[in-house]
């Protein structure tokens, strides 16, 4: 630390400049320009402070569907009666259906803007030649190509027309379909129709889907057994909202759903010997369900671990035999966004009763399905892991808000509908014909049920738009599912949403802003998921403080329950809630590709002049004594040069006998002068200041990721005793890139070293300029060979292993294929 | 005209489709001026990297607890990255491997060719195994750095080493 002589000076405040568009005169950024300017303005329908407006609507479309699966032939078909009631103030002269299975007709715009090799593609892999390099096409994307070319898939629309039979013209545009009314409803109207479709069901495995059957050809069962996944399985009514209209986004596969709330009453007829996991309440227990499983059924409602509706045994029986006809399941659900179900002869079923005290549903049933490649790893961990997450993310948002929460194992790797989700951790089949799972199919079960149960809240009930945007729904339930993985084990390797994790990413150029629409966003994992999330437990542990915080994501939560929030009433709720300004953290965070480097260049130290003459004085010679000796005046010395003084000692004057630090008259009668030139008030203030002579020390930060944060500081002084610091963010409001801070210490309380952000708490990227004095930082490599030998989880140094291994290495070739199982 | 190319059958091995694989790979290659070493670190999501082994036919492969199956993927990750300087591969010693969180963290070096030289860099860790695979590389350490990002092309990209 360098030691300077300062003085008090008076400054001019300047007026701070304002910036609209990019400026030529000077470098000003403001980082902290409020976002009035590109948040949509508020009205009647979503208020200023982030609430549903005084004139908040939203529409309602009811279903009443049947359903029938040939199993064999692998089609559904089946019939609705839609009631669609238009709360809205316009009139409306048409009506947009989503016909999602159309994505997987040839001619469809997913399948023709489907890039080769190009990135963020869903489907196999293939990839563009270049140079010396051929094109490479693999045999899965060919598997693909003959799958879409040996079936129809898509929506075969029948009929649409009134409930009296009146046929209804209707235009199919991709995955939309515009039904044109007879009258235009006008507002408060309702309005009801018949639609009759089939549609042929993909192999989820083959087609990559949401949904989708898959087979297991090794059954017992003469031809192998089935597992039915059915989602985006029928016409659904298109959002029509008071920010977009009819939002008529194509279904392109990635941005997924924007969807109105309705009741539902649904049947679904399957083979007899079928297990049906549903969105909903089961209505027909008696006609489905055996005395036992009934019996069973009502005694897991107060049982306080799950257990068995199918044991696993019974299970296998079923998946053994065959069907000797066919059985309806009747399914009702109220207020959901979304209807998906699961049918298999497959499942075994688990059920316990999550009890909420005093809420609209005070018995849950948390239940999973699974086929015996499930096994102990769901029987021990799924429907746990269901009462596990109800209980953690309520705390957050408000009481689980339907009667049942499920967990189906299928083909789908982690996907939500309301009550109901499909997971897809597994077990191993070993040769002993025994089950395995390692630990992190463990933690990736735990962590996908959690997950996917946790959408339930967000956003299946906190409609969220997912097609515009996915990091809504993902970034608060990437969050809440981390806070909930570490309430159930914090030793368990979660990973990918704390904002040490997202440093890579966010240093990497290449990216696009959080706030880009989902089918455009380029590494939707760490974009949309981890690094909102990531965001918010800043803005937790370290911006607002855990109180309000959570205070103001109950109140987003339970302000937007069964309503529609977009990104404006997120940010105005979260901010207005919590009393913090945040537009510069949403600015930063969320519009920008900043990320967070702050450096700690310089630390002076600084003492106040005395203007006594006798002790300021005195400290100059004190200074010039300790600066080092001339050079070319020690190099003298040692070549014994004659001194002109020293070879005539009888020349002297005043001047030698006093230095130029001694105090003459003169300074004493400037020091006196000054004195009484103090005002009263002046004096005291001096006098004091003189008295304590406390530590004075300016640090200067520079900010070299571009994203503006607090500075968290830790203080150690030279007594060894250290002080945590806080600097709002604030502190960058009118330089975004350089800023200087005046500390002020008690004499003797003197500054050692400073260390930035000492818990890696706000995702900066450099830690070696967060040390002064600098610190030479060891790289990842060089900490990692230093380490301790080979623990369970901890380091493997594989260096000498390998020289030892190379030979029996596994070449590529040795490597097989080995199905899904 | 159309030319006619050469065209391969790509053998990827058959996975389930999850999607809440991550599907990205994030590696870092950076020069070490006070070791000189050429410092490479690839981080790997756990799960991803477990079920790619299952892939490539390891039985019941456990990640975190077994380390035949870590330095098995190791392995399997030193061959699909690689670096290139003049068209010479620079070769790169497998220093082993450490849990991280939720990653796969493996660790490679090589004497550094120095900074300001250009390589060739190619990640394909994955993308033999699964569609939709994007690998990202950061050459650089800390705050500045330039990103290469690999997407099914197949294609290795240069880079200027910081």
């Amino acid at each position: 630390m360098r030691l300077i002589a300062f003085v008090f000076a008076m400054l001019l405040a300047l007026p701070a400049h304002a910036q609209g568009i990019q400026q030529t005169k000077g470098s000003f950024e403001d980082k902290f320009r409020q976002l009035d300017e590109v948040l949509r303005s508020p009205n009647v329908y979503r208020n200023a402070s982030g609430a549903p407006g005084h004139q908040y609507w939203q529409q309602q479309a009811d279903y009443r569907i049947t359903a029938s699966l040939d199993e064999d032939a692998r089609r559904l078909t089946a019939k609705a009666t839609i009631t669609y009631k238009n709360n809205s103030p316009d009139t409306l002269p048409w009506i947009w259906m989503q016909l999602d299975q159309n994505i997987f007709k040839k001619d469809s715009m997913s399948e023709l803007t489907n890039t080769f090799g190009g990135p963020g593609r869903r489907g196999p892999a293939v990839s563009a030649g270049s140079g010396g390099e051929p094109s490479k096409l693999s045999l899965e994307e060919l598997r693909r190509q003959q799958a879409m070319e040996d079936n129809s898939y898509g929506y075969d629309i029948a009929r649409v027309s009134l409930t009296n039979g009146r046929e209804l013209s209707h235009t199919i545009v991709g995955t939309l379909m515009r039904i044109d009314l007879p009258t235009p409803l006008r507002p408060g109207q309702s309005v009801s129709f018949n639609i009759d479709w089939a549609f042929n069901i993909v192999e989820e495995n083959v087609i990559y889907a949401r949904s989708g059957y898959e087979h297991f050809p090794d059954d017992p069962r003469e031809g192998g057994n089935d597992i039915f996944l059915f989602a985006q399985w029928f016409p659904r009514l298109v959002a029509y909202s008071d920010y977009e209209g009819w939002h008529n986004k194509e279904f392109l596969g990635r941005g997924e759903f924007t969807l109105e709330f309705g009741d539902y009453d649904v049947t679904m007829t399957v083979p007899n010997d079928h297990i049906v996991s549903s969105t909903g309440v089961l209505q027909n227990p008696n006609s489905v369900l055996t005395a036992t499983q009934r019996q069973r059924l009502s005694q897991a409602r107060n049982a306080d671990a799950p257990m068995f509706i199918v044991t696993p045994e019974e299970a296998e029986a079923n998946e053994a035999s065959n069907p000797t006809g066919t059985k309806t399941w009747r399914y009702t659900a109220n207020k959901v966004r979304d209807f998906a179900w699961a049918t298999s002869r497959k499942f075994a079923w688990d059920a316990q009763g999550h009890k909420q005290p005093g809420a609209e549903n005070e018995t849950v049933m948390a239940m999973s399905f699974y086929p015996k490649e499930g096994g102990e790893l769901w029987s021990k961990y799924s429907t746990a892991a269901v009462v596990h997450t109800m209980k953690v993310y309520s705390r957050f948002s408000f009481d689980y808000p339907y009667p049942t929460a499920q967990s189906v194992n299928g083909p789908v790797g982690g996907m939500e509908y309301p009550m109901i989700t499909f997971n897809g951790p597994r077990t191993n089949l070993n040769d002993d014909g025994s089950r395995t799972y390692s630990e992190s199919e463990k933690v990736f079960l735990i962590g996908v049920v959690i997950h996917e149960i946790g959408h339930i809240y967000f956003p299946m009930t906190v409609n969220s738009d997912e097609r515009q945007w996915t990091w809504m729904d993902e970034g608060i339930n990437s969050f809440l599912d981390s806070v909930a993985g570490y309430e159930w084990d914090p030793d368990m390797p979660w990973g990918r949403s704390l904002p040490r994790d997202l440093i890579p990413y966010m240093v990497s150029n290449n990216q696009v802003p959080i706030m880009t629409q989902s089918d455009s966003v380029l590494n939707l994992g760490p974009n949309a998921y981890g690094k909102p999330s990531a965001a918010y437990h800043i803005l937790r542990d370290t911006v607002i403080g855990r109180e309000r915080f959570d205070f103001a994501l109950r109140e987003y939560a339970r302000r937007w329950k069964f309503k529609r929030p977009t990104p404006e009433d997120f940010f105005r709720t979260i901010e207005e809630a919590s009393g913090t300004d945040l537009d510069w953290f949403w600015r930063g965070w969320f519009y920008t590709t900043d990320h967070v480097d702050i450096s700690l260049d310089s630390i002076y130290k600084l003492r106040l002049d005395t203007k006594n003459p006798d002790i300021d004085l005195a400290r100059r010679r004190e200074e010039l004594a300790s600066e080092p000796e001339k050079v070319g005046v020690r190099l003298n010395r040692e070549q014994n040069l004659p001194i002109w003084v020293l070879e005539n000692p009888g020349v002297t004057d005043f001047y030698d006998e006093n230095d130029r630090f001694t105090v003459t008259p003169k300074d004493t009668k400037s020091y006196e002068s000054f004195l009484e030139s103090l005002d009263d008030w002046e004096r005291r203030v001096f006098d004091r200041a003189i008295e304590e002579d406390k530590n004075y020390y300016v640090l200067s930060f520079s900010n070299k990721g571009g994203l503006v944060m607090p500075i968290i500081l830790d203080l150690t002084f030279a007594d060894g005793t250290s002080e945590r610091m806080t600097i709002p963010a604030e502190i960058w409001r009118r330089n975004a890139r350089n800023v200087s801070k005046l500390m002020v210490f008690d004499k003797g309380k003197e500054l050692a070293s400073v260390l930035v952000d000492p818990n890696w708490e706000t995702a900066d990227a450099d830690i070696g300029n967060n040390y002064y004095p600098r610190k030479i930082m060891d790289s990842r490599i060089e900490t990692f060979k230093r380490s301790a030998p080979s623990s369970r989880t901890g380091r493997d140094l594989m260096a000498e292993v390998l020289v030892k291994d190379e030979d029996e290495t596994e070449s590529e070739g040795e490597m097989q294929s080995e199905g899904s199982e | 005209m159309i030319r006619n190319l050469a065209f391969l059958i790509a053998l990827l091995l058959a996975v389930p489709a999850a999607a809440h694989q991550q599907k990205i790979t994030l590696s870092t290659v950076s020069h070490n001026p006070r070791t000189d070493m050429l410092e490479i670190v690839h981080r790997i999501i756990l799960h991803d990297a477990e079920h790619a082994l299952k892939a490539l036919g390891k039985d019941a492969p456990d990640i975190v607890n077994d380390l035949e199956s870590r330095r098995a993927f190791a392995r399997y990750v030193a061959k699909r990255f690689t670096v290139k300087r003049e068209g010479e591969p620079v070769v790169l010693t497998l220093l082993g491997t450490e849990i991280d969180g939720g990653n796969l963290v493996v660790y490679q070096e090589a004497p550094s060719p120095g900074p300001g030289v250009e390589l060739l860099v190619n990640s394909q860790i994955l993308m033999d195994i699964w569609f939709k695979q994007e690998n990202r590389v950061n050459l650089g350490a800390g705050t500045e750095v330039e990103t290469l990002v690999f997407a099914d092309s197949g294609q290795a990209q240069y880079a200027r080493l910081p």
